[in-house]
């Protein structure tokens, strides 16, 4: 079971200043929508796998696994496209390419999370000027994709217990099914939001305007290395697609 | 009857959580204990086939539940989930009890039937037209029940069913389950409350790491050093061991065999 992305391990990714791997993953995310070829698209998100085993130690089998929950977006994407567009071989294209780059994203952000703790995370995100309620806004909200995800379990099992079945149907009668599990959903997770509001307030947040932290973070030499080497591939990618229309399709016309 | 053979149960890739459990219950009250993690609910989810065995096998009336869908088990089996409010969505409590029915494609009369009488059963009979929100704790969880109990089910499985209740609640709770017991139902009770064990149930089941430890009568049962499974013996055994009593079932027993032997 899943209770949060981070994973301890001892490789070069979880040696990183939080900064420089933001600043990294920011750049990749970037870099992976400027190009829309599926040749380039595919082989971005092939260099992430690459890159997440090599500096993560995240093995590639774990990274797919990590991928599962996006498959009903991406076969979306992927048969949507050719609907749409005309011609509808380039359609597919289309829908092919998107759907890598989605990967790609989701990808780097996995990657991200399981080797950044999350208190380094908003740390990260106040040092470089962010303020420390949007760091918490978005770790907060990433903590509870997991208990989401055991809630809706749960509560799936319940209404199947009633003899509930999603199968069953065509679309429209499978959409109405979907309320005895939604609502319930909504209650539970409305309540656990209150009840977070009220944990916070509790503690003072938000009573002083100036935060300190119990362990403070240090950039070295590998961190602005890694800073500058993602700056330098961001602009060189910025190059070859304004200054050449490198790996760049005309969807539009 | 449920019969579970030798059952081994491992959730996606980790280690076993239950370990060659044997077990078998018909119509009876059994309470289901043990420390938190120990397996109750993952050895529950298998009886109306929400889990399918590792290994080896569970059935439920010769069915066996690798070869049937939930949906089916549920005529058979209900399970009332720990959480009353994870199943409501409907706007009315009378809407709330056709729900199972419904699935079950039962005609318009039968389930009409079946929703006043499983609102009769736990008490709840005039609250049709309430919003299942709006009950009280007492009254959510036993709307959840007469949910389950709607669809006839010959086996009931109640996952701490008194949690969180106050003492009048859990009362009405109590008279529910001895109710549906003397109807003929066979109730899994999964339960921390040892007083709950000393007053309901027929028979225990201990469970400890995956493992089954101890399968007998109640009596029995509250010889054996519970601190080593975190559970705490009632109160009121205590008293009745320092009375020079060996075994009751509720203060007015223990009354009864003190005057009784002091008269
Ligand atoms: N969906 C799941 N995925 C992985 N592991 C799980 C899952 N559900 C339970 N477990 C693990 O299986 C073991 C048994 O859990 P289970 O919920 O059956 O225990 P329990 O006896 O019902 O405990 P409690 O008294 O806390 O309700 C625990 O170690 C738990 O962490
Ligand atoms: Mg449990």
């Amino acid at each position: 079971m899943i209770h949060t992305f981070y994973r301890e391990n001892d490789s070069f990714l979880h040696s990183l200043d939080p900064r420089a791997k933001i600043v990294g993953s920011t750049s990749a995310l970037a870099i992976i929508l400027l190009f829309n070829d599926p040749i380039i698209t595919g082989s971005l998100l092939v260099s992430v796998l690459i890159l997440g085993r090599l500096f993560g130690k995240i093995s590639i089998r774990e990274q797919l696994r990590l991928l599962k929950p996006l498959i009903p977006l991406v076969l979306f994407t992927i048969i949507l496209w050719p609907v749409i567009y005309k011609p509808r071989l380039e359609g597919f294209m289309f829908g092919v390419s998107f759907a890598l780059r989605l990967l790609t994203l989701g990808l780097v952000t996995f990657i991200l999370l399981m080797t950044t703790p999350q208190r380094e995370l908003i740390q990260g995100f106040v040092k470089l000027g962010l303020p420390y309620e949007f760091g918490l806004t978005i770790s907060i909200g990433l903590r509870y994709i997991p208990t989401l995800y055991i809630l809706t379990r749960n509560i799936m099992d319940a209404q199947r217990s009633r003899g509930w079945e999603m199968e069953k149907g065509n679309i429209v009668v499978r959409t109405r099914k979907m309320s005895a599990v939604m609502i319930p959903l909504l209650v539970a997770s409305l309540k656990t939001a209150h009840e977070l509001s009220i944990a916070l307030e509790s503690r003072a947040f938000g009573a002083g305007k100036r935060r300190t932290f119990l362990h403070d973070i240090k950039m070295g030499k590998k961190d602005y290395i890694t800073i500058v080497t993602s700056l330098v591939l961001l602009g060189v990618a910025l190059y070859l697609r304004y200054g050449f229309g490198f790996g760049h399709i005309n969807v539009y016309g | 009857m449920i019969e579970v053979r030798n059952l081994y149960h491992a959730y996606r890739g980790e280690n076993y959580v239950l370990k060659g459990i044997n077990f078998s219950m018909g119509k009876e009250i059994v309470a289901l204990v043990g420390p938190n993690g120990s397996g109750k609910t993952t050895l529950a989810k298998h009886f109306n086939g929400l889990l399918k065995p590792t290994k080896g096998s569970v059935k439920i009336d010769g069915l066996d539940t690798r070869e049937h869908t939930v949906a089916e088990l549920s005529r058979l089996v209900g399970y009332v989930f720990q959480n009353p409010e994870h199943m409501f969505f409907e706007e009315s409590v009378f809407k709330e009890v056709a729900f199972g029915p419904k699935n079950l494609e039962k005609s318009e009369d039968e389930i009409r039937k079946r929703v006043s009488w499983a609102l009769k059963s736990v008490g709840l009979e005039g609250y049709e037209e309430r919003a299942p929100y709006s009950l009280s704790g007492g009254e959510k969880q036993r709307l959840a029940i007469a949910c389950v109990l709607s669809m006839k089910p010959k086996y009931l499985i109640l996952d701490e069913p008194t949690t969180g209740l106050d003492a009048k609640a859990e009362k009405r709770v109590v008279e529910t389950i001895r109710s549906l017991k003397d109807n003929g139902h066979g109730i899994l009770l999964i339960t921390h409350d040892m007083n709950l064990v000393l007053e309901l149930a027929e028979r225990v089941v201990l469970l400890y790491k995956g493992e089954k430890v101890y399968d007998g009568p109640v009596e029995p049962f509250f010889d054996i050093a519970l601190e080593r499974y975190s559970l705490e013996t009632p109160e009121l055994l205590k008293l009745a061991k320092k009375l020079g009593v060996s075994f009751v079932r509720s203060t007015d027993e223990l009354i009864a065999s003190i005057s009784g032997g002091v008269l």
